[in-house]
């Protein structure tokens, strides 16, 4: 497919135009309905996975505004999901820069880290700086399947771009 | 060892500061800008009230229309599957109105003997101030595992303020928390956040605490008191925001409360206007 059709410049916004759309519509990954403990922070895979393969389609500028409309649809003080996620841009362009080759492991490890950090700043500002309260079981559950699921999303994003972007690394 | 340092420090001053490419901004950049956008909403600065209020009424609006494919599926299935029921239903709703008729003579003489007591007892008819309802329909109903709030299409245009109740079918379903001109955010009373002033059958007083799930809990009950499944919780009015009497859930076996209202499936709701109207809230 050459790379200034229509339909590759679709594909290839494909993952930013799912960011969009998770953040704005009602459709979540929480199942809670189904399986009361499962929910799952997927917007920090995608962003993850997609700035250490794929900075390119990845703007920092729309992954910004995608958290501000985060806050407003979530209620939360404005600019604290734009924060996380720059959190984990910050982290994926660090491991991306120092290495050379990633596995599906080693990127599940950094996630790991990147996660941290991020839920870290986002609860630290939500609970001193306002009025909200959460349970820590819950973020607790959240961080476990948010990695948990890591890899499965990691290998249907590496198809995604494999089949429809046609190189594994930018 | 000053190699791998320097390796450390190019790697992370690149991540904070690079651009170029797809990258019109740097990561720093934009962690100072949200920096200042979340103090800013935080401190509540004057100007930042009406620009969020205006961004949260586009947003819920789009985030409206961006929801409808969600909405019409499940909606579509569950037209088709009632389409080849109608028989069933047909003769099954003509055997309940035959119930209810035989109920509502029941009812009639009921309620007039009620409103007949109140009037010897000089209390006032608890529905006084239902006459100033304002009907809304959800437009955005995210699940969040941290938050449980739905968005209504009414704001402060149609008289709502912060902390008014919100119910369904006259039953409890929480408080507005928050007011937009078009639209306002309703913390639901399974939110962590909710605290809500009770009365159960018995006369016991307790305060209603969202855990996050879907059954709430009953705190600060009498001393000794021991919860039975199938008591009947209103809400008190003692905090002067709720309606007193107003139905909220019924116990179960495990000592919470089975909401008469599926937080999860609401799709109109009402807010009562008229006491904050009256008591300037």
């Amino acid at each position: 497919m050459s790379k200034g059709s229509f339909v590759y410049k679709i594909y290839n916004a494909g993952p930013l135009i799912l960011l969009y759309y998770l953040c704005i519509s009602e459709v979540d990954t929480n199942l809670e309905k189904i399986f009361e403990i499962f929910t799952l922070n997927f917007q920090i895979i995608l962003i993850f996975y997609w700035v250490i393969k794929r900075p390119d389609i990845m703007a920092n500028g729309h992954i910004f505004v995608a958290g501000l409309v985060n806050d407003v649809v979530m209620g939360f003080p404005l600019g604290i999901s734009s924060l996380s996620y720059l959190i984990i841009i910050f982290v994926g362009t660090y491991v991306r820069n120092k290495s050379v080759n990633t596995t599906i492991a080693s990127d599940w490890f950094t996630f790991l880290m990147a996660m941290i950090l991020s839920n870290l700043l986002f609860f630290s500002l939500l609970n001193n700086f306002s009025e909200l309260g959460f349970s820590y079981i819950k973020i607790g559950y959240n961080m476990f399947f948010t990695l948990f699921m890591f890899p499965i999303f990691w290998l249907l994003f590496n198809i995604y771009q494999i089949t429809f972007l046609g190189s594994r690394d930018a | 060892m000053s190699v791998s340092r320097d390796d450390f420090s190019i790697a992370f001053r690149s991540a904070l500061l690079q651009r170029g490419g797809a990258q019109k901004f740097s990561v720093l950049s934009l962690i100072f800008l949200a920096l200042l956008i979340f103090f800013l909403d935080v401190y509540g600065v004057k100007f930042t009230k009406p620009i969020r209020g205006f961004l949260n009424d586009v947003v819920y609006r789009v985030s409206f229309l961006a929801s409808t494919p969600t909405r019409f599926f499940p909606q579509a299935g569950k037209e088709i599957s009632s389409f080849f029921n109608l028989k069933k239903e047909n003769e099954k709703l003509k055997a309940e109105i035959e119930k209810y008729k035989s109920l509502q003579l029941n009812v009639e003489f009921l309620s007039d003997e009620n409103k007949n007591l109140q009037k010897i007892l000089e209390t006032e008819y608890l529905n006084k101030n239902l006459t100033n309802i304002v009907l809304a329909k959800v437009l955005v109903d995210k699940n969040s595992p941290f938050l449980k709030s739905i968005i209504i299409n009414k704001g402060t245009r149609t008289g709502i303020l912060k902390g008014m109740p919100v119910t369904k079918d006259n039953y409890l379903v929480g408080r507005v928390v928050e007011t937009n001109y078009l639209s306002s955010r309703v913390l639901l009373l399974n939110d962590l956040n909710s605290r809500i002033p009770v009365t159960l059958d018995q006369g016991a007083q307790a305060i209603l605490s969202g855990n996050g799930t879907v059954n709430p809990i009953l705190e600060y009950l009498p001393e000794g008191y021991e919860i039975v499944s199938e008591v009947n919780v209103f809400a008190s009015g003692k905090d002067g925001i709720f309606s007193p009497g107003t139905p909220i859930g019924k116990t179960n076996d495990d000592g919470k409360i089975n909401l008469f209202i599926d937080p999860n499936q609401l799709s109109f709701v009402t807010v009562n206007i008229s006491q904050q109207k009256k008591d300037g809230f």
